[in-house]
């Protein structure tokens, strides 16, 4: 009853997933630690950029996260509650398009700009094609997720709590670091789990925004590299780091849900 | 309200910018507005690839979610009634795909379906899709009918109603909104999928996620603007129709096993 949902996850996904390890010590039919080299020599860049990426994003989703939500469970505002959900069914590759019609350098953002003579016109900042338009694009999209999941962390978080601090003169900033956070924590780390690894695996984004030059976010590597080189050895290899990451960020999560509190 | 108006434009701002596209009918650089409004690029989409690719998706759409759905459903009442042996270990399976990265697991799938003549046909993306879709239904599945009073199937044995009819006539009927849920959700996400039907349905497979890529990096980005309006529709009624269900409450416990 079970067999034919499983066959098609193990079939099309964890078989596939071991053979990369096992393509990434391939080249020419040879086994070989050439690709390593090569991705070590071409990639270690890309590696960095795409961890840095990640990071800032994720840093900024949590932030942001971490006090909107605290006003809007402390003071509560609906609509704002609402808009915050949009992003979440808006898929990936749209994100990335609004995003670059928005950010590009002939784009709306910059157009608008310059009518209030923020921008020049003969000279326009680029942000799309750029890190900060990733970031941007990741943000927005993550948000989203973000804003519901710590909403509901600190939803689940005792009121009595929160009146005994207001009744000491807490102010709402007080009240969120020193009270929702604490609490929170163990599904801040959750929802930062998540959403690192994704934004680590992040390919429809960076392909639309991540503009021509090196350095590429990882799985854009991993595509160019099996596209207009066809080099499967070297691709796999970058999948295979890929993965590690996954599994650290992963590994992470499993510790930090199964030490259960006192 | 100053707070509303930021997160209103920040949340908008590039969602606008595609509507104002779509209706352009010439806009050059650097007028802040287009110089010629029209249904010209409208019509022209609907005459042209992009219908075929969202009919295509579409349907791949619709296949998946019927195919999910008759192989979740079973699964999930099981694991939910019986002590399945590694029951969280399976559970975990279906979570793998969206736990690392897709591309390159994919770039080898699609490999793997070439050998099987399944590369680049309709059943090969919506073997695809399945990879990634089924989580959204055993999950839900599970969790509804785990939280279904066996007290309630109980009586119905007790009047003699056989394993099946009852898991059709009383848990069925009562998971309804678990149901809605995950038809909504492996919906969505088929016809949201990029990458692996990027890889595995290149050349003639197309969905509507892979014709947007294909058209906003050329310089059509009227059609593209339109194609992207278009994909965020059936995003958008689902946000109005579980943004009842949808309460922050209920996802307090998010992963934490």
């Amino acid at each position: 009853m079970a067999a034919p949902s499983l066959a098609i996850v193990v079939w099309l996904f964890f078989v596939p997933f071991l053979s990369s390890a096992h393509l990434s010590f391939l080249r020419d039919g040879q086994w070989s630690l050439q690709n390593y080299a090569l991705v070590w020599r071409l990639y270690k860049i890309d590696v960095v950029y795409t961890l840095g990426i990640s990071l800032v994003s994720l840093g900024l989703v949590i932030g942001i996260a971490a006090l909107v939500c605290g006003y809007l469970r402390i003071v509560g505002h609906r609509s704002v509650e609402f808009l915050f959900k949009v992003p979440l069914f808006v898929p990936f590759v749209v994100v990335g398009h609004g995003m670059r019609v928005l950010l590009a350098p002939r784009g709306t953002l910059n157009s608008a700009l310059a009518q209030v003579g923020v921008v020049d016109l003969s000279d326009p900042p680029s942000i799309a094609f750029t890190w900060i338009g990733i970031v941007i694009s990741l943000v927005w999209k993550n948000l989203a997720l973000a804003v519901l999941l710590v909403l509901g962390a600190y939803r689940a978080v005792d009121e009595a709590f929160l009146e005994a601090a207001r009744n000491m003169g807490a102010s709402t900033f007080r009240q969120i670091r020193d009270i929702l956070l604490p609490i929170s924590a163990p599904s801040l780390v959750v929802a930062s789990a998540f959403m690192f690894t994704s934004m680590l695996a992040s390919f429809s984004v960076p392909l639309m925004i991540g503009g021509g030059e090196p350095p590429h976010m990882l799985m854009v590597d991993v595509y160019y590299r099996i596209n207009y080189q066809d080099d499967l050895g070297t691709a796999n290899a970058l999948g295979v780091v890929s993965y590690l990451f996954a599994m650290g960020v992963a590994g992470y999560y499993l510790r930090t849900i199964t030490v259960r509190p006192p | 309200m100053a707070g509303t108006v930021l997160v209103a434009f920040v949340i908008c701002a590039p969602l606008s910018s595609l509507v104002i596209w779509s209706f352009a009918r010439r806009w050059s650089w650097p007028h802040p507005f287009p110089q010629e409004l029209g249904l010209f690029y409208w019509r022209k989409v609907l005459e042209g690839d992009l219908l075929r690719a969202l009919q295509s998706g579409f349907l791949i759409a619709v296949v998946v979610t019927a195919a999910t759905l008759v192989l979740t459903v079973p699964l999930a009442y099981l694991l939910a009634r019986y002590p399945v042996p590694f029951k969280a270990a399976i559970l975990l399976v279906f979570l793998l795909p969206h736990a690392f990265p897709q591309l390159p697991v994919f770039v080898n799938a699609t490999t793997l379906l070439y050998r099987v003549n399944l590369a680049a046909s309709f059943s090969g993306v919506v073997l695809i899709h399945m990879v990634g879709a089924l989580v959204y239904a055993v999950w839900t599945m599970t969790a509804v009918f785990r939280s279904i009073p066996e007290s309630l199937e109980e009586a119905a044995w007790n009047l003699g109603a056989s394993r099946l009819k009852t898991f059709v006539t009383v848990a069925l009927p009562l998971a309804t909104p678990g149901l809605v849920a995950s038809t909504l959700l492996v919906f969505l996400y088929s016809l949201d999928e990029f990458t692996g039907t990027l890889l595995v349905g290149s050349p003639f497979v197309l969905t509507l996620p892979v014709y947007m890529y294909r058209t906003s990096v050329g310089y059509e980005l009227q059609v593209a603007s339109i194609a992207a309006l278009i994909l965020m529709l059936p995003g958008l009624v689902l946000l109005v129709v579980l943004e009842r269900y949808l309460k922050s409450e209920y996802l307090s416990m998010f992963g934490r096993l």
